[in-house]
């Protein structure tokens, strides 16, 4: 899993069917100066330290498999840290 | 997923055939220096890193703001908008999957 930091949303009317209803953040990838968007379903806000489940695993985060192969997210927050303090 | 700018258009005549048909646009993603840049006003910094080449089944432009999904996420958006013949099995590991209307940032530490 990837270790980031929850530093923003995305909005977007004009989208894949896919994404209607989810929720999109920005999340920064620590020491890294990469930005990536994961699909968020557990609330979590600005600041917060996060793990992000790519591919097939945060598919798996979305809807549970073997039969998630329809499902559009190449990555999602799989947890929220309690390890790391917020950040604002 | 990655936000990017779209900086351009990719066009080829001779490609596998299950491409036909599908645009192509080369986009460059924002890296977090390009996003906090700009802050607080919420305009980014132009993408200045390797672009990227995805297909496109949304209309996307030039200088707009896109979210690109990558890999198996990028066949499942292309493949739900594309007619219901088209085989699963498009040779692309990209695509733009939403055009961006809004975005925030806050600054990080």
């Amino acid at each position: 899993m990837i270790a980031g930091r929850v530093i923003g949303e995305v909005w977007a009317t004009k989208k894949a069917p896919g994404l209607v209803g989810r929720r999109l953040l920005l999340v920064s990838v620590d020491g890294e100066d990469r930005v990536m968007i994961a699909i968020d379903t557990l609330d979590a806000r600005e600041g917060q330290a996060v793990l992000v489940a790519p591919g097939s695993g945060g598919r798996n985060v979305i809807q549970p498999g073997p039969d998630n192969r329809a499902v559009l997210c190449d990555a999602a927050i799989a947890l929220l840290r309690d390890d790391l303090p917020e950040e604002s | 997923m990655f936000l990017a700018k779209v900086i351009g258009t990719v066009w080829s005549t001779v490609k596998w055939p299950e491409l036909g048909g599908l645009k192509l646009l080369l986009v460059r993603p924002y890296s977090l220096e390009d996003l906090a840049g700009a802050l607080p006003a919420g305009v980014a910094r132009a993408p200045e890193h390797d672009g990227v080449v995805c297909a496109d089944v949304l209309g996307a432009g030039v200088g707009e703001d896109v979210v690109i999904a990558y890999g198996h996420a990028a066949r499942v958006a292309v493949s739900e908008l594309l007619p219901p013949s088209t085989p699963p099995s498009i040779p692309i590991d990209a695509a733009v999957v939403a055009i961006v209307d809004r975005y925030a940032v806050t600054k990080p530490a």
